[in-house]
């Protein structure tokens, strides 16, 4: 049986997901030799831009019409198209402020050539494409990356949790900045596979893995007002990294 | 059961002769609070304290832990890591080792299960008694005292401990330590019944959970539940701090490239949308408020139904750790109101 083919592609986003794969040291060696990389600009210039892939990994927003055009060419390459990081699954910090003027901001910065300028308002993939398995995190963990790829060789969806980062911050026992401290801490909103980085550091989790499946932003909104801290500023908190999921 | 007595400013000496039974973890200050962790020294050691952010179930259910490991050629292997680790806890309070005697009915019962027992069976435990803040109430839920489940229990009673012998082990210890235990006087057993009604006494918090399972009952179309539904942010946090929660989930990771793979143990709550959810995308508890709900049912109810008494002790620790300040004591006084509970 040949190698399973697979491509890594960026839209618009910062690199750092298709950076966390080469970071992959330990694992690098095993994952060339289980898969067969034909398809990635960012390692190497000699690549198959044509192919069928078995498996994209697509990191970054929909932010051009360049962009579009490249998701939809990789779409119809892939059998399996996975969207890897924050900005890919929920359009990430770019996505934040949808009513942005951008137009105004665009002769601004580019000057009477900004009205011809290739910008769009960011998109999570899945609102352009269909996408068939989300990998979040700004940037991707290595191990959900590693083992989501082990699920994929088999055959089985990867594994990942839907729950709070504040579960794995009590996993590691840390104390509490939101209930101890008073801190603005969006771990009970934002979905974990971190193990609570933030935190475990005594730092507040901002949010950037996206919600969890059972977010409850109506209440955390009460309750950070509560708190004392602005209805305005808890909204532009929770949609830093992704202004969709709070609107759910 | 036999009872002695230590100096207080023996203790330092008596931990170090325990050494010799296994590792000894305490309660030590964490990020403000407190976890039971293995002490590299004795002085790091925090006997005084409320709470452990964790209760110690994580020693006998453990946050994640490998089940067994499957290698095709090689079948099923079991996994027995750290399972006959010999583990000397030290400090436990009443209700957390109460929680332990509630777990042995779970993970005992009809479906035993062998990694508990396996540390049930190696883990040494050592109590010290407290006094109650404003988050307890173990003393409405009848787990303020034990009379069984420890090796040895210390009792503060001002110059000495009061030290009940729960075990063989417990008196081996006793034994190792030469003459470093004492026969109690009349004054001490006097000191002890002193303290012990002041600590009675000491109780902010009072619950009455007789009939309570016949009031949730009636109490089951209540206003609360979608009250505490819309507050809940299913962080999941009250069921992760809990000594008598012990649902977990249970998943296969595998080996990159191979098809050999683990059987994992997670812990999970009812708190989220996944633990009801079952093949073909059904989900028996799709609402926050049926999930809240279904938590203090569980508890209240469903585990006095089924083992005689509530699965909760009431050590505070949900409370403490809630963001929205979901309280266990005001929902169930509320229960009990005439008020029929609700609020819109
Ligand atoms: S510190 Fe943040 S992530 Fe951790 S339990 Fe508290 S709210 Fe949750
Ligand atoms: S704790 Fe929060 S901010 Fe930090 S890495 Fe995890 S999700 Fe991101
Ligand atoms: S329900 Fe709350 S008070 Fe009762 S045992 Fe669990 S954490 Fe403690
Ligand atoms: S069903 Fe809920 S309340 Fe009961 S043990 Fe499981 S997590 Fe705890
Ligand atoms: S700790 Fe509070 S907010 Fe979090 S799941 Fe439990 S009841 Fe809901």
């Amino acid at each position: 049986m040949s190698k399973p083919t697979a491509g890594i592609f960026g839209l618009t986003g910062c690199a750092g997901d298709q950076l966390v794969i080469l970071n992959c040291e330990d694992q690098l060696l095993d994952l060339v030799a289980l898969i067969d990389i034909r398809d990635f600009l960012m390692a190497g210039s000699a690549n198959d831009t044509g192919c069928d892939l078995d498996i994209a990994f697509v990191e970054g927003a929909v932010m051009s019409k360049r962009d579009e055009q490249a998701l939809r060419r990789v779409r119809a390459r892939a059998r399996t198209l996975v969207a890897i990081g924050t900005c890919a699954v929920w359009g990430g910090v770019a996505a934040t402020d949808e009513s942005a003027p951008r137009d105004a901001w665009l002769e601004e910065v580019y000057g009477p050539t900004g009205a011809d300028y290739d910008s769009l308002p960011a998109r999570a993939l899945h609102e352009v494409v269909q996408v068939d398995y989300q990998i979040t995190g700004c940037p991707i963990e290595k191990d959900e990356f590693v083992s989501a790829v082990a699920n994929l060789l088999n055959g089985d969806a990867p594994l990942l949790p839907q729950y709070a980062v504040c579960v794995e911050c009590k996993f590691r026992e840390c104390g509490c900045l939101l209930t101890e401290r008073g801190e603005v801490c969006c771990g009970p909103m934002t979905v974990a596979g971190c193990n609570a980085r933030c935190p475990a550091l005594r730092i507040p989790c901002v949010g950037c893995r996206g919600p969890a499946a059972d977010a409850n932003f109506a209440s955390a909104t009460a309750m950070f007002t509560e708190g004392g801290v602005s209805p305005q500023d808890v909204a532009r908190k929770l949609r830093t990294f992704a202004p969709q999921g709070v609107q759910q | 059961m036999k009872i002695l007595k230590l100096r207080k400013d023996r203790l330092d000496f008596f931990a170090s002769v325990v050494q010799q039974f296994g590792e000894v973890h305490a309660p030590v200050e964490v990020d403000g609070g407190y976890a039971f962790r293995r002490l590299s020294r004795w002085s790091e050691a925090r006997l005084n304290y409320p709470r452990t952010i964790l209760p110690p179930k994580k020693y006998f259910l453990p946050q994640r832990e490998t089940l067994f490991r499957f290698v095709p050629e090689k079948g099923y292997v079991p996994s027995a890591e750290g399972l006959d680790t010999r583990i000397i806890l030290f400090g436990m309070h009443a209700c957390d080792i109460y929680s332990l005697n509630i777990l042995d009915m779970v993970f005992g019962g009809a479906y035993p299960d062998p990694y508990y027992q396996a540390r049930r069976k190696h883990i040494v435990i050592i109590g010290i008694d407290c006094i109650p803040d404003k988050h307890c109430f173990c003393r409405s839920m009848r787990a303020d005292f034990v009379d069984h489940g420890f090796d040895l229990f210390f009792y503060d009673i001002g110059d000495y401990y009061l030290t009940m012998v729960g075990t063989a082990l417990g008196d081996d210890m006793v034994l190792a330590t030469g003459p470093l235990f004492e026969q109690p006087a009349e004054a001490d057993v006097d000191e002890y019944k002193r303290r012990s009604s002041n600590k009675r006494a000491a109780f902010q918090l009072e619950v009455e959970i007789r009939d309570l399972p016949e009031i949730f009952e009636m109490e089951y179309q209540s206003g609360i539940w979608d009250e505490l539904g819309e507050k809940c942010l299913s962080c999941g946090s009250c069921s992760m701090v809990c000594p008598t929660c012990y649902c977990y989930d249970v998943a296969d990771s595998a080996d990159l490239g191979t098809r050999d793979g683990a059987r994992m143990r997670i812990w999970d709550s009812c708190l989220f949308s996944t633990h009801a959810l079952v093949a073909g995308g059904e989900n028996f508890r799709h609402s926050r408020a049926s999930r809240i709900k279904f938590r203090f049912y569980h508890k209240q109810r469903g585990f006095v139904a089924e083992y005689g008494r509530p699965s909760c002790v009431g050590c505070g620790r949900c409370v403490a750790a809630c963001p929205v300040k979901i309280d266990i004591v005001e929902v169930l006084e509320r229960l009990r109101g005439v008020q029929h509970a609700v609020s819109h």
